[in-house]
């Protein structure tokens, strides 16, 4: 008796320190008209379970698809990507993904859109309307529950579609550039209310962005991707206080913090200028 | 947020209540006035020209005389029989080309192998024209009623499932990846999104087949038929009897224009998001 409640002990405690997402040798293969390309090569990271990390890199760097891959929409040509301890083969509920584009289902409403998830995984009707009211209301949209995507602004869809990726409970969520289309205030808007949106919802979350201060505002850790082909640079902790919100963007700490983050990007930036000049 | 009153008083106030700039207005009034005058004033015209004696008014009859002649038809009970039969060939022919265009379009679309089975097939049969396979028809079905819709359905069919086969290719890679986050069963894919994502182009291939079923519904009466609206026209013709001749034109013309409509009206009930 004493000896299995030790072994249970053991075993939550090992469950506590299991990260929730472990990246591991991840590279990834295109095929293009000139042959392959290695889009990713070799990356390897943890997320923990809560935590909140964001990927930054140039365009074509590929942290899109690593995102795309942890997400099990594309197929790693080597390495291994486990999500709460078992390994990705394809799309799965406990990972809920927005994309850059909102991407809502335009026949249906905006409850309709948001129940679509609870109501592929079996709910009711009933019971996926109520999940939909209550996110409806976290993300402030009630005015806007029966209205078709086409009436809604390109900020109020997105809001739509993370409240649709939220519906299923998702342990991780994964996010790609999805502020990325929006203009400079309400995209502004969109970081504070994720911010406020994420001490609600305890997720894991992976977000991708080329923008260095919405990663630094929003994250816990920021993973500096390097283009050509894709690796992580560097790992920045952001130990900046929570709550947060954007107005954070002004205090010196921060600015420190920027500071590194660009003197690494510069660096890199310059080698590969050098390494195109020279060849 | 401003309701839509209170902008349309506040709007009134700052322009003196015009609204709008005053010509504008009196532009769009004159357009009605001249839109609703179009039709009097061709029929106005096509009267005084057949009863000018500068043409025969018995190949060019006036406007009264061809209503004439179509109440007569009306009266001699043969209209009604006519204008059934031809509706029934067209809905009959639609529908069974339509069906069978869309369930194609979505097989094809959706399955690379049966694309391959069928497409080359489908794309060397789709460009000839209806109408030449009307000796063919009479030599398999002779003047029965299965030969004419045999060609509505083949002129209805090549056109839906065209459009059906790209609407399903075309579907957003995007609401297909968000509806496989959410858990969306890729039995389901097909249901809940496809076919709506594909909905668009399967109207608009729909509302071509429409148009298309009157052409091939001509070929098919004029190829020999016991009743039928173009049927009639022949027979007219073969008695100059020019007055119905036009007046079975313009029936045609009428019932196709309203099938349009109609079909207009609820294409866009069905795409409403559109």
């Amino acid at each position: 008796m004493k000896l299995a409640l030790a072994s249970s002990s053991a075993s939550v405690e090992s469950a506590r320190k299991q990260p929730a997402i472990q990246v591991s040798n991840l590279s990834i293969v295109f095929d293009t008209n000139r042959g392959q390309t290695i889009a990713v090569d070799r990356v390897s990271f943890d997320v923990a379970p809560g935590e909140f990390v964001c990927i930054v890199g140039p365009s074509g760097c590929g942290k899109s698809t690593v995102l795309n891959t942890i997400a099990g929409l594309e197929v790693p040509f080597e390495g291994d990507i486990l999500v709460e301890g078992s390994r990705v083969y394809s799309p799965r509920p406990d990972v809920g993904m927005v994309f850059q584009q909102p991407h809502l289902f335009p026949w249906k409403s905006v409850r309709r859109n948001i129940a679509h998830g609870p109501r592929m995984l079996g709910k009711s009707r009933t019971e996926a309307n109520a999940i939909a009211d209550d996110l409806i209301a976290m993300v402030g949209l009630k005015r806007f529950a029966d209205a078709y995507p086409n009436t809604l602004s390109g900020g109020m869809q997105q809001r739509v579609a993370i409240a649709r990726a939220l519906a299923n409970q998702p342990r991780v969520l994964l996010m790609d550039e999805p502020f990325g289309a929006l203009d400079a205030q309400t995209r502004a808007v969109m970081q504070d209310n994720l911010l406020e949106l994420r001490d609600r919802i305890k997720a894991t979350i992976v977000f991708v962005t080329h923008d260095i201060d919405e990663a630094i505002v929003l994250a816990d850790r920021v993973l500096i991707m390097s283009a050509g082909p894709g690796r992580i640079l560097r790992e920045v902790a952001v130990k900046l206080p929570r709550p947060r919100s954007s107005s954070i963007m002004v205090e010196p700490i921060y600015l420190s913090l920027k500071k590194d983050c660009l003197d690494v990007i510069r660096a890199e930036g310059l080698r590969a200028f050098n390494q195109s000049d020279a060849s | 947020m401003q309701d839509g009153t209170s902008a349309r008083l506040e709007i009134a106030l700052r322009t003196d209540g015009r609204g709008r700039r005053p010509d504008s207005a009196r532009l769009r009034r004159l357009n009605i006035l001249v839109g609703a005058l179009s039709l009097p004033l061709f029929i106005g015209l096509w009267e005084l020209v057949s009863r000018s004696g500068t043409v025969n008014m018995v190949l060019f009859p006036p406007p009264t005389v061809v209503a004439a002649a179509v109440l007569e038809w009306i009266r001699s009970g043969q209209f009604l029989g006519d204008l059934l039969a031809s509706l029934f060939r067209v809905t009959t022919g639609f529908i069974v080309g339509g069906a069978l265009g869309i369930l194609l379009g979505i097989l094809t679309g959706q399955f690379p192998i049966i694309s391959s089975l069928l497409s080359p097939l489908f794309h060397i049969l789709r460009p000839i024209p209806p109408i030449a396979f009307v000796p063919i028809v009479i030599l398999w079905f002779g003047l029965s009623e299965t030969g004419k819709l045999f060609l509505v359905v083949w002129g209805v069919f090549f056109t839906v499932w065209l459009s059906t086969h790209i609407g399903v290719q075309k579907v957003d890679r995007g609401l297909i990846r968000a509806a496989l986050m959410l858990g969306t069963p890729r039995r389901q894919m097909l249901q809940e999104i496809v076919l709506l994502g594909a909905l668009p182009y399967i109207v608009v291939g729909l509302r071509t087949a429409v148009s298309i079923s009157f052409y091939t519904l001509v070929a098919a009466e004029l190829a020999g038929a016991f009743a039928g609206i173009v049927y009639r026209i022949e027979i007219a013709q073969q008695n100059l009897q020019t007055g119905q001749v036009m007046g079975g034109l313009a029936t045609l013309g009428l019932i196709s224009f309203i099938a349009d409509r109609l079909f207009a009206a609820l294409a866009e009930r069905t795409v409403w998001w559109r």
